[in-house]
Order: structure tokens, then sequence, then C-alpha cells
């Protein structure tokens, strides 16, 4: 399978093999890598690259990656090809239009703005707690607030809906 | 000593204080709110009593509710950990009512040391450095530039109804005082409709540098030498070392001496710690002293030998300290890392939630002080620590080395945590020279990390596009009519070397 891989502004093109149980050829950019892949334990995998052992915590949301390999987290999008492909003319049009989701579950302690307000770009909108601290939550894009989800004092999921801005 | 106690908290504190009771033969009671059924401490407890719901104020700190449960148990004694009561005067004077014995300092010690300026009284008289300056307000700019004078330069102007970094001034020579003070004085006045403001010596590159000190009724006080903890994010501890590589016997000898002068003046009993700042010509001012156990203690059980929870219960019982301070030797090296439920690559988001999967580190000289297991949902109501790993090296090369191997072990999935940040201080060049202050994380730390290039990119876009592919198929699969997968697959495989069984 191909996937694109988008690693700050490069994007790379990726393919996956299987070429044995648990055994891969993974070509990034034209460059071949030989590895035995098990995942082991709930996100982790555990890698042999050669002979080389790395443990790799793979979190994913949607099409976002953080890895984490000894300490480091290595951040990027990856996706298949179609996929990249949709998104591409998809995208297009929706600039300016930002939903403000919650980054945890926590408890909806003040909200900054009204529906219709206009607000700008890292205007704290929202004020979400989780243990004993408290977070503003601020908007992604200059624009109305066209839509809010949830009520003061309302508790709230990670990645709960709390407000659109347009 | 007590035949039961109850622990008034939970979380890993909770699970620390519950095993040296269990090792001293003494009975626990436990208390839990509505969310905390499953937790650790409600399950290693002889007894458990529900609280309340899950926010603090309407379990783990009504003091009604709890004096009740102590009462109803039978308990002897209250240990009240950290946070929630422990510094509470309201609750210690409650348990003095009711006669049952708070596990840690009287009241009235409690109330001295919890007033700054009180602490601050009661220490200068007993003859321990505090930070020069004045606590009062300053009306006279004359008066100002005599004092500035006599402390010495640089001095810090602060707003006596500051917070925040508002009205806060640092003057580094004569020349600037008559300006600095006119501007402090105005952002004092904007921020806080007061304009008055005092004057402090301002520490540079500041460390800090604590003392723990043991009291009992009969008088006797030994102090168990330092912790450094000059590795601070916004002003919070995260790693904890002992001893600290500033600290020479000399230094370390006079500041246990004025920890316990300290500690006597206060009539202070049972565990308690003198907060100190150390300046770079390793000139030492007392801060304010902590009436309770400290979340780092475990550093100084590893380099003394001493079990801080087992003396508290003993002097709480009217017993003498198990130990002279000519007895006290610090042995070896100890560090501690918070592991917290955040995101440190998101400035340290809190990220409660289900830790799906977890493996603690093992092997000589590491200790997990944890209150979690696989399968707990780690509550918004409270503190995100998760737990506290603590290693012992023989020295402090080989006490950082054992911690990033103990780090690297440790794996918890489910929710972000501090362990990777934790891996890269670890390996810090300045952390490791031993060279840090306290504005060392914020200032300093995380502007290297920016530059840095991480390794192994490939190998994590590796690992991610194997999991995609495999995900892909197994919708692909599932979406296949059933019957069709079976046999085409067995044949697909059935020639190749290492498999069992299909399915």
């Amino acid at each position: 399978m191909n996937y694109i891989g988008t690693i700050g502004e490069k994007e790379v093109k990726v393919t996956v093999l299987e070429v044995g149980i648990a055994r891969y050829k993974v070509t990034i950019e034209g460059k071949d890598h030989l590895v035995d892949a098990h995942q082991v334990q709930d996100s982790v995998w555990s890698i042999l690259y050669g002979s080389t052992s790395f443990e790799a915590d793979v979190q994913k949301r949607d099409d976002e990656y953080e890895v984490l390999i000894a300490g480091d987290c290595h951040k990027f999008s990856l996706m298949n090809e179609q996929r990249k492909a949709l998104m591409r003319s998809a995208g297009k049009g929706a600039a300016g239009k930002a939903m403000v989701a919650s980054p945890m579950p926590g408890k909806v302690v003040k909200l900054l703005v009204e529906v219709g307000e206009e607000v700008k770009t890292d205007q704290g909108v929202i004020v979400v707690e989780a243990m004993k601290m408290e977070n503003e939550l601020k908007s992604a894009v200059t624009g109305k607030v066209k839509e809010i989800f949830v009520k003061e004092g309302e508790v709230v999921e990670s990645g709960a809906k709390l407000l659109l801005v347009e | 000593m007590f035949k039961k106690i109850l622990i008034a908290n939970r979380g890993e504190i909770a699970v620390r204080v519950l095993r040296a009771c269990q090792e001293m033969g003494v009975k626990t009671v436990a208390v839990y709110s509505e969310v905390d059924r499953h937790a650790l401490h409600v399950r290693y407890a002889d007894e458990a009593h529900l609280i309340g719901p899950p926010p603090a104020a309407e379990s783990y700190l009504v003091i009604d509710k709890i004096i009740e449960i102590a009462k109803k148990s039978k308990a002897e004694a209250i240990h009240p950990g950290y946070g929630f009561l422990a510094e509470n005067p309201r609750f210690a004077d409650r348990c003095e009512k009711e006669k049952i014995k708070l596990i840690g300092p009287s009241a009235h010690a409690m109330r001295t040391m919890g007033s700054k300026t009180v602490a601050r009284r009661t220490v200068q008289a007993a003859g321990v450095p505090i930070v020069p300056g004045t606590i009062d307000p300053i009306a006279e700019e004359e008066e100002v530039f005599r004092i500035a004078k006599e402390i010495g330069f640089p001095v810090m102007l602060k707003a006596t109804a500051g917070g925040g970094g508002k009205g806060m001034r640092l003057v580094r020579e004569e020349g600037e005082l008559r300006s600095s003070l006119r501007m402090a004085k105005s952002e004092a006045k904007s921020a806080f409709s007061d304009d008055s403001v005092y004057i402090e010596k301002y520490i540079e590159q500041p460390r800090h540098v604590e003392i723990q000190i043991l009291g009992d009724r009969h008088g006797n006080f030994v102090h168990l030498c330092e912790r450094e903890c000059s590795i601070q994010r916004r002003h919070q501890k995260v790693i904890e070392e002992s001893p600290s590589v500033i600290i020479t016997p000399e230094i370390r000898a006079a500041m246990g001496k004025v920890a316990i002068e300290a500690a006597r003046a206060a009539k202070y009993e049972g565990a308690g710690t003198c907060e100190f700042l150390v300046d770079k010509d390793r000139n030492f001012y007392f801060l304010e002293m902590n009436t309770r156990l400290q979340v780092e203690h475990p550093i100084t059980e590893m380099v003394t030998g001493v079990d801080l929870v087992k003396e508290q219960l003993r002097v709480a019982a009217g017993e003498k300290l198990s130990i002279r301070q000519e007895d006290v030797r610090q042995t070896g090296h100890a560090i501690e890392c918070r592991v917290y439920a955040e995101d440190p690559d998101r400035n340290f988001f809190p990220c409660p939630g289900l830790i799906t999967s977890l493996r603690t580190p093992g092997g000589p000289g590491v200790r997990d002080d944890s209150g979690v297991f696989e399968g707990f949902e780690i509550p918004i109501y409270y503190d995100p620590i998760i737990s506290k790993l603590v290693v012992w090296g023989k020295n402090r090369t080989e006490a950082i080395a054992r911690m990033k191997r103990a780090l690297n072990e440790y794996v918890i999935t489910g929710v972000k945590t501090t362990i990777p940040f934790h891996i890269r201080v670890m390996s810090n060049r300045h952390f490791i020279e031993g060279n840090f202050d306290t504005n060392f994380i914020d200032k300093v730390f995380f502007k290297e990390e920016e530059e840095r290039r991480l390794e192994h990119d490939d190998v994590a876009v590796i690992a991610a596009a194997i999991q995609v592919f495999l995900e892909e198929r197994k919708r692909a699969m599932a979406q296949k009519p059933a019957g069709t997968t079976g046999p085409e697959s067995m044949w697909k495989y059935s020639t190749r070397p290492g498999m069992r069984k299909i399915g």
C-alpha cells in the first residue's frame, strides 16, 4: 500500500509490503527498510530493524500520529494515497472554519464568548477544568462563533465538540 | 504504638502510608470518594469507607465526615498525607478536640509556620537567615534608597498586593532605582489599585534546597540532610535529588542546624521540611517550613535508610525518635522523577483517562511509589500524579544512568505522561553537570530541546505505516462476505515458517 506522510513541511512517500509473518518492507522516499514488527502491549510496538531493537508507542488521532521512541515524541501525519487525494479536493473552502474541541476530559468552567460574537485567532473562547487546573482554549481562526455545543458546568469527554467558529 | 489509624488521603501517598502501617502491624482505615472505589488504597487497607461524591470539597476535604468515620471505626490517629487537609489548622484543632491524634505537628505549630510573616518573624528570632528586606510597605522614597543600599544591589521591588509578576522590578544598581520604583508603583496601582511596594534582596541564580527534619515531644530533633529541588516547571518541583551537588559538608551542617532551630522555635513535632533559597555564592536563606510529609520524601529515605512514615507514627504515638543525629549517614545518591498524567509536548496539559497498559521498571536500586494499576481510570478531580519513580545509585553518575534506564523501561499507555520529559532531562548536559537553578526548565531546557534534532524518525514512520497498513487490511477483511476469507488466508500462510494456527 502507498501512503503519504507529512513531517513538518515535508511530504514523504511511504510504501508498505508484507514480506513474511510480522515482516515488512517499508519504503520511505525510495529507501527500503526491512523490519520485524510486533504489537506487543496495547499501542506499543517492538521493532527489530535489522537486529537493532526499538520500542515505539504509536498514538493516533485521525491521521495525526505521535510516536514515542526512547523519550522522543515524533509528530507527523500519515494517510493512504487515495485518502490524501480526497482530502486535497475537499479541503478547499474549508479554511476559516474551526471546531474547538476539548483536548481532555473535564468540566466546562466558563464560556468566554456568545453565539454570533466575532473572535480572533488565538483568542480564548472557553475555559475547561481538569485536575484542579483551568485551561483556556483558543480559537484557531478568526471568525464568528457559529454554534456552542456545551453549557457551563457540563462534564465533557476528551475530543468533545465545544464550539464552532466560522 | 497505635492499633489502628485512618488515612485521610488517596493515590500514591495513601498507598505509601498504608505500606508503613502494614509493616508495623497497625490496622488501617481508608476513606474514598465515589470515583475511587477501585483505587489501590481502598483495596490495600483493612477497611474502607465511602465519604462522598468525587469533588474533593465534598469528600476528602470534609472534616466532619472524616472525623465521624475515625470515631466509628475506632481509629486512634489520622495520617493526612500531603495536600487535602495536611496543613489545615482547623482540622488539627478538630482532631485535638475529638482526642484523635493527628499524625503531624500541633495546630499551633501549623499556624506559626503557615503564615509567611509569622514564620519569618519566628525563625528570625531564632537566628535563622532570611532573604534580607522588608515585609512591610515603604512609604518614603528616601527610605527605599536607604534600605536598598543597606541590603545591597541587586534588589527586587515587589508590590505588597502583588502576584503573578505584576508590580515586580529587578534593580541592578542605584542609578536605576528611581525610575524602577516609579514603574513598579504605577504598575502596582493599575493592577491592584494599591501602589505600596516593599523591597527584597534579589537572589541570583537561586537554587531551591530543603532540609528534612524530625522532632519528637521529648525535645529530640534530627535533620536528615538536604534535598535539591531546583528542577521545577511553573514553580512546581518535578525532579528532586539528594545530596545536592552544591552543598558542602559545612553548609549541610549549618543548614541542618538552622532548620532544627526553626523547628524548635515552633515546638515542632513529627516530620517537617525547611525550604531555603541558595544563591550563587552559596549563601542560604529560609523560605518557609512545610508542616507535613513532602512528596519527595523517598529520596531522603533512600540515602539515609530512615523510614519517614514509620518515624512519624512513632513520634505521634509518643515514642522517642529511633535515631540520633550522630547516626545519620547520607549514603550514595537518590533521584526522584514525578510521573504526572500530563502532556509534556503541550505545555504539561493534564491528561486524565484510562491506563490501558502498564509496565513498571524494576531491577537494582529502583523504587516506584505508585497509586495506579493497569485498568485504572485517573479521575479528573484530583492531582494528576501517577507515581514517583525513585532510584538509588552509589554516586550521582550511576543514579542518573539508572534513572534513565528505569524511565526507558516504564511504559504507560492510554494517557500521556511526563516520562519522555524526564528522559530528556536525564540526558541534558547542564543537568548532568549539575549546573542549573530554579529557572532551568522554563528558560534553558525547552529552548535547547526546540533546537534538538530527533533521532530515529524513520523508525517512527515505519511503526505508524505498518499499523495503518494492518488496520486497513483488517477493515478490508471484515467487509468481505463471510466464508471467503478462511481457506484463502490458510493457503496464503500455509507454507510460511513459524505458523501455528490461523483464525
